[in-house]
């Protein structure tokens, strides 16, 4: 139910929506959005009056700011920088550049120790531009069931934006991916598998999907690890359990709690077959920070008002006036809502940011096609705690991007490395993980294997060479010829007060003052700059868009009253060429179907032919 | 049917919402309530090709990108830019320094988009201020040979219009439509020794879920 206090949506306040009011069951599901500018001239200067200021344009900044525009509150959303995105940002090489000496400086607050390499292929009238590339700060996925997609395709944001699919999730072991070429393959159907194996497996993952359901099998376990879960309930085996817990449910450590575990999991199987044969999808170009420019540019259609370059300078929360560094002021009568990197001098109110993310990226000039499936350009790449030679108790997850996501130009790729580890361990296992990864790909798309396709070789003295490439099992020996060539190499470490991979905790954004007079640890600090203002949480390690929804709703409860308006927009022109293509939209339903019905099948695990369109199938069993 | 992106230009208040309001109205007026509320707004136009050798009918399909006022403090986002195939760059002709703010948006699309196929064409608006009677003359700021001089120099197309009479408007995306027809056939043309591109990778274009998305929080 809409709560009576509920301020009127932009579109009941539109002319038009008067001539229907008198009719209103018949327009229940139209709202005729507002369209910026077009129907009403824009005003000539910023306003000084707004509902809400919104300082910081990453990924839950600007869902706010879309959904609250959406819902008629007139909007100030502000950047300091001079590009969007904020910490979710896609910038150029340049602007890394730029970036990286300004958190040497602790011009960004929740970044530091950032170090960057950068080679001379890269600048003006060189073999690359700096714009060639698209580098994220927090390189993120989707998966093809979230609450974010549905946030992306409700509120067509999705129509700024281009996605792909990323189907290939490596897990590293043994000194080696080369098995776990493919999802469909290699994670449910090992040939090495035994037929208890494939049968406890498969047993998990009928219970998984309806987990929630079955507290008796899982309650026991509550503070238990998912590791030992798996060990002791569904006697599976270590390959398969780093498997789920690693690669499918892509949690950090072998501690995650089996609750938070059992979510993880579910989600990647219920995302598979929502699209297609794949559960995740990226967008091109850039990915979260072209996510945050769509919903921003969603605001802005809506009405909410655009200014970079600016920052704040102080609020006052007795005369709700915002004063900008610029000089310029704002009165705002509701919220100020602000990322910690957009803080002002002075500020004193930015909560804990106890948590760390080390993050690598590297740009690489190879394709590494190898890794990616036929037709896509990336690829995830998990490093189990213990398959490293750094001994990392912690996983590193690398995401893949080649040059088809039109974030890098042909021939290379970027390689995101990230780790919730701390400290010099995090540097030993992120350089250890590079490592790893600059051999495989070195030997998989070694120029000695294609042009000489002879395991022996003579060499011009004669004498006959054996190629130990190929016939090296393992490539411990394995001695490069050649070395992977580094565009770029950055790293940083970056704080949030999330912790690694779970969701933000309402409570950080009680600095506010209907809480201050319940909550001593957030009243009002004479001379801080920044009383008044609830500070967003930066992003956290997670890998996907999970928690930015969560994030963003807690926060419009707090300003509108309630959530029950939330992207609550209906457009009226229905595209009728959106509608699903074939039945993949069910493709997930019949996939659990699948796991459900057929019972005693799965001797033919593994067997059946290897049609990717076949998996929905093979998972039967 | 051909489909192309469009962005608008130009400083506020020279009246490049009212350029597209007065098109897409006024073309098509049975499309305007389908196009509200869009992410952008689409319209399309029917072009001749008398070049081949059957003459045919081309109709080509404008998603139209508003600046959604995110121009006004110069906060246009890269993806406003990015794939833009044609530019509608606006100026008022009442308004003496409106086509100096016009040549640095030329400039920083010159800047933002690299390719050099973009079609831009310059709009000196509000010539229903201008009437040729010669008593109100003096309200034209900007003379058309001024700025058909930098449209040549620039390889911009020109003309000057009214959104407010519709004047000239239809004219500017017919001609648009044309160009960027013709640019589209001779790139068709080269390409075709040079597609073999391999690894294409496959858009998912979202569709919409089924209404009993159980993640959907919005349900």
């Amino acid at each position: 139910m809409l709560s009576p206090e509920r301020r009127t949506s932009m579109a009941e306040r539109r002319p038009s929506f008067a001539n229907f009011s008198g009719n209103s069951n018949h327009i229940d599901t139209l709202m005729v959005p507002h369209l910026a500018g077009i129907e009403d001239p824009l005003p000539e200067t910023t306003p000084e009056k707004v509902d809400v200021l919104i300082a910081g344009t990453g990924l839950v900044e600007s869902v706010l700011a879309a959904a609250l525009a959406w819902q008629g509150s007139t909007v100030l959303h502000v950047d300091c920088n001079d590009y969007y995105g904020d910490s979710a940002a896609t910038l150029t090489v340049d602007q890394i550049k730029n970036w990286v000496n300004r958190v040497n400086n602790n011009d960004i607050i929740s970044y530091n120790n950032a170090k960057l390499y950068l080679s001379k292929s890269i600048g003006p009238s060189c073999k690359y531009a700096s714009r060639d590339f698209g580098i994220d700060l927090s390189p993120k996925i989707l998966f093809a069931k979230s609450d974010l997609l549905s946030i992306l395709v409700k509120s067509r944001v999705h129509q700024y934006l281009e996605f792909q699919s990323l189907s290939t999730f490596h897990t590293y072991e043994n000194d080696s991916f080369e098995k776990l070429t493919n999802t469909k393959q290699d994670i449910f159907t090992d040939q090495n598998l035994s037929l208890m194996t494939k049968r406890n497996l498969m047993k998990f993952l009928k219970f998984v999907l309806n987990w929630e359901e079955m507290p008796e099998i899982w309650q026991p376990y509550a503070d238990k690890s998912i590791t030992q879960f798996l060990f002791d309930k569904f006697k599976l085996d270590k390959p398969q359990v780093f498997e789920l817990v690693f690669s499918i449910g892509l949690c950090c450590s072998i501690d995650t709690k089996v609750p938070l575990a059992l979510h993880r999991i579910r989600r990647y199987l219920i995302s598979y077959d929502v699209y297609g044969p794949f559960p995740v999808l990226y967008s091109k170009y850039g990915g979260a920070g072209e996510v945050s420019q769509g919903f921003c540019r969603s605001a802005a259609v809506a009405g909410a008002t655009y200014k970079l370059n600016e920052k704040l300078y102080s609020y006052n929360p007795t005369t709700q006036v915002a004063t900008f560094t610029d000089g310029s002021k704002v009165t705002v009568t509701e919220k100020i809502i602000m990322s910690p990197t957009q803080a002002p001098e002075g500020n004193q109110h930015i909560p804990d940011q106890k948590y760390e993310a080390n993050r690598m990226v590297c740009l690489v000039e190879k394709d590494c096609k190898e890794w990616f499936s036929e037709d896509e350009s990336a690829a995830v790449v998990v490093f189990p705690p213990g398959s490293l030679k750094s001994g990392n108790k912690h996983v590193v997850q690398t995401l893949i991007l080649g040059a088809g996501s039109e974030c890098c130009p042909q021939g290379t790729s970027i390689w995101y490395l990230s780790t919730t580890e701390s400290g010099v361990r995090a540097e030993m296992d992120l350089d250890a993980a590079l490592e790893a990864l600059e051999i495989s790909i070195v030997r998989e798309s070694s120029n000695d294997i294609t042009e000489n396709n002879d395991i022996v070789k003579i060499s011009e003295d004669g004498r006959p060479i054996v190629n130990s490439v190929r016939l090296g099992q393992s490539f411990k020996e394995y001695i490069p010829r050649e070395s992977v060539q580094h565009l770029m190499k950055l790293s940083y470490t970056q704080y949030t007060s999330t912790p690694p991979f779970d969701v933000v905790n309402p409570a950080l954004f009680d600095n506010d003052e209907l809480n201050n007079r319940a909550n001593s640890v957030n009243k009002f600090i004479p001379n801080a700059s920044d009383n008044g203002i609830i500070y967003t949480a930066m992003p956290s390690s997670e890998i996907s868009y999970d928690e930015v929804v969560t994030a963003a709703k807690v926060l419009y409860e707090k300003i509108v009253g309630s959530d029950d308006d939330f992207f609550d927009v209906d457009f009226e022109d229905e595209d009728n060429d959106t509608v699903p293509q074939g039945a993949s939209v069910n493709g997930a339903i019949s996939y659990e179907n699948a796991i459900d019905d057929d019972d005693d099948d799965d001797v033919d695990m593994g067997i059946r032919g290897d049609d990717s369109n076949e998996f929905v199938g093979q998972m039967e069993i | 049917m051909l489909q192309f992106k469009l962005v608008l230009l130009g400083d506020s208040s020279v009246g490049k919402s009212s350029i597209v309001n007065r098109f897409v109205k006024d073309s098509f007026d049975e499309f305007r309530e389908s196009t509200i509320g869009a992410a952008f707004l689409s319209q399309t136009v029917t072009i001749n090709d008398n070049d081949s050798d059957v003459a045919q009918e081309i109709t080509v399909k404008f998603e139209i990108w508003d600046t959604a006022g995110q121009e006004r403090y110069k906060s246009l986002a890269p993806m406003y830019y990015r794939n833009a195939n044609a530019a509608l760059v606006v100026y008022d002709i009442t308004q003496a320094d409106s086509l100096e703010k016009a040549r640095s948006w030329v400039q920083e699309l010159k800047n933002k988009v690299d390719d050099d196929s973009l079609v831009i064409y310059l709009v000196g608006n509000k010539i229903d201020l201008v009437s040729n009677n010669n008593d109100d003359q003096d309200k034209r700021a900007v003379e058309r040979s001024v700025a058909e001089t930098y449209a040549e120099e620039n390889n911009l197309l020109f003309s000057e219009v009214s959104a407010k009479t519709g004047e000239g408007i239809k004219q500017v995306f017919q001609s648009i439509a044309e160009n960027l027809y013709q640019i589209r056939k001779k790139q068709d043309t080269t390409n075709i020794n040079s597609t073999q591109r391999g690894n294409a990778p496959v858009d998912i274009h979202l569709q919409r879920p089924s209404t009993n998305d159980s993640t959907s929080c919005c349900s």
